[in-house]
């Protein structure tokens, strides 16, 4: 094992790739400040009870798990909206309230195929509010926030989890069942959920529809079609919703960078109603990712109901790379060097040009040689009679 | 251009004939060369071809947008992407198999389970039994026969291997095993003008 190296999964960001890296995130932030969110932060270390004992728990298996001296177990902050949720349920004087974050997670599981263990992230979380207009304003800002990270032709693919849990719950499928079904329907293999819905004596218009169910993507047209599928209040409740989550973002503009898909069943069960996945065709995986959790707080010991989205930053940096967006290493505008005995003028020459705005370098040692291989725009010495342009 | 992740070995003609049929300039897999990336003539589609196992990785990954791959090989990777049709291809089950004279071998708590399925295999046990998991690459049927392990969990398309040496299926833990259309989450809804329209029509030639 060599002491070089890192475990599997976790990466050293790098000068150029972590200037990117905080670029982005001060773009976001200004287009979070600018809509009013208030920044958080949670522990990154947690009791490992906090999160094992509610029914919306990760599996175990995913979490980062550590002891404390007293013999307890602790975990490595698995998800930020589990922690932003029990810090609104238990410590925010209002229900209501606009969080933004930049919180890194870590998965356990996940290492390979792209995926890495420590994920970097930025989020927004929008507690106590409800309905298709929150839902609709939450989808829109998702949008603004991948072009303001330099994206271009971004998509948000939005799904609602009523649909399919809807036409799930007349088969009376035991939870794990029901869990199977899910999975088979979100890689979108019809022929398996229908080979389970059968084996647990699934009606033959729930199997034509879930048959259909993997399909059901694309754009408005789809709701037409799925609510042709079934009768069920739950599923048609959930389309109406989006029918009305579609009219408000066509009337704000968004209609082109939206798609749907009535197959979507995330595999966090926190989520109870829209959820969605930002899209750019570069990656092969979401760089965006959110929906709507109401009863999540619930487990803390207040209903709020929220939504809200994570943005995962390395993927962002990989897509920007891809699409030729990065944006440019800035080098010195000036650099300054001294002969000895000249210290205090060449600090004051930096600091003149600081307030300018210009971003400096000044030599660690005396003479113009010091200068040689230094990238600036306007190179400087300062000797005892006086500062000259190189 | 529509990029696919196309397996070597007995898939391989197969998968390219469907694609032709459907449309695709498939010219180009017909020619005897060593290259692993190849392009249509008409430049709208690229080829990767790969070990079938590692279909669904290039697919995952969104390097391939389409992928054709065995279901024994999704279930045993375990991806994140869409199953989008099954092509009726390549059919077989993935069983278990031994001796028919040592049947009780698998109430043993300690079995040897000679597999390259190793995730199914400990999937399919975990509630069984207890199991030591011999991977292997190839050949499964030699490790009964020389007493490596005491069954093998493996595809079985005639079964006509295992009879040769002496083996019958035990159980057929799978059936219906065949090729599967596969693609990439995100590249279906950002591809969807070119990839729709060639699923619709390789759904309707499969039909």
């Amino acid at each position: 094992m060599s002491i070089k190296n890192l475990p599997q999964g976790v990466q050293d960001i790098l000068p150029q790739e972590c200037r990117v890296l905080w670029d982005v995130r001060e773009r976001l932030t200004r287009a979070f400040e600018a809509r009013g969110y208030a920044p958080v932060l949670s522990a990154a270390v947690e009791y490992y009870d906090t999160y094992a004992g509610i029914r919306n728990a990760l599996p175990q298996e995913r979490m980062f798990k550590f002891t404390d001296s007293d013999g307890r177990l602790l975990v490595l902050r698995p998800d930020a909206t589990l922690s932003i949720s029990r810090i609104a349920a238990t410590k925010l004087p209002e229900p209501r309230a606009r969080l933004y974050y930049f919180l890194d997670k870590w998965d356990a599981q996940s290492a390979g195929g792209g995926r890495t263990r420590e994920i970097i992230q930025a989020g927004v979380e929008r507690l106590g509010e409800e309905g298709a207009y929150s839902d609709a304003q939450t989808i829109a800002f998702a949008i603004d926030c991948m072009r303001e990270t330099g994206l271009n032709d971004c998509i948000l693919d939005v799904g609602h989890v009523g649909y399919m849990k809807g036409l799930l719950e007349e088969c009376g499928l035991s939870d794990a069942q029901a869990e199977e079904v899910r999975a088979s329907l979100n890689a979108k293999d019809g022929l398996n959920a229908e080979r389970l819905l059968r084996g647990a004596g699934a009606g033959e218009e729930t199997l034509s529809a879930v048959r259909a169910l993997p399909t059901l993507f694309g754009g408005a047209e789809v709701f037409a079609r799925a609510g042709r599928l079934t009768a069920n209040a739950r599923a048609l409740a959930a389309l109406a919703h989006l029918e009305k989550v579609h009219r408000i973002l066509a009337d704000m503009g968004y209609e082109k960078s939206v798609c749907f898909d009535l197959g979507t069943g995330k595999s966090l069960s926190y989520y109870s109603g829209i959820v969605f996945s930002g899209l750019v065709k570069e990656v092969g995986a979401p760089v965006l990712s959110g929906g709507r959790y109401d009863t999540l707080a619930d487990d803390f010991g207040k209903h709020i109901p929220a939504v809200g989205f994570a943005i995962g930053l390395k993927r962002v940096l990989v897509a920007l790379e891809r699409q030729g967006n990065l944006p440019p290493q800035p080098a010195s505008d000036v650099a300054v060097c001294c002969e000895e005995g000249a210290e205090g003028e060449a600090d004051c020459l930096i600091k003149r040009f600081i307030a300018e705005g210009k971003r400096t370098t000044l030599a660690a040692e005396y003479g113009k040689d010091a200068l040689k291989g230094v990238a600036a725009a306007e190179k400087y010495f300062v000797g005892k009679g006086g500062a000259e342009k190189l | 251009m529509i990029t696919f992740a196309l397996p070597k070995g007995r898939l391989a003609e197969k998968s390219a004939a469907l694609l032709a049929k459907c449309g695709v300039d498939t010219a180009v897999l017909n020619e005897d060369t060593r290259k692993l990336v190849l392009e249509s003539a008409d430049g709208r589609c690229g080829f990767f071809l790969v070990k079938p196992a590692d279909v669904p990785a290039y697919v995952e990954a969104g390097v391939a947008d389409l992928g054709i791959v065995g279901k024994d090989t999704l279930i045993e990777e375990g991806r994140d992407l869409y199953e989008m049709l099954d092509l009726k291809m390549g059919e077989c089950r993935l069983s278990i198999a031994g001796y028919p004279e040592r049947r009780d071998v698998l109430t043993n708590p300690h079995l040897r389970v000679a597999t390259k399925y190793v995730n199914t295999a400990r999937r399919i046990f975990a509630d069984r039994e207890e199991i030591e998991i011999i991977p292997l690459h190839g050949s499964i049927e030699l490790a009964p026969v020389t007493g490596l392990a005491d069954v093998i969990f493996d595809v079985v398309q005639t079964g006509s291997t295992l009879k040769a040496n002496g083996l019958v299926v035990l159980e057929d833990v799978y059936t219906g095993i065949t090729a599967r259309l596969v693609a990439n989450k995100v590249c279906l809804k950002t591809k969807a003008e070119e990839l729709l329209p060639l699923i619709e029509k390789l759904r309707e030639a499969v039909k």
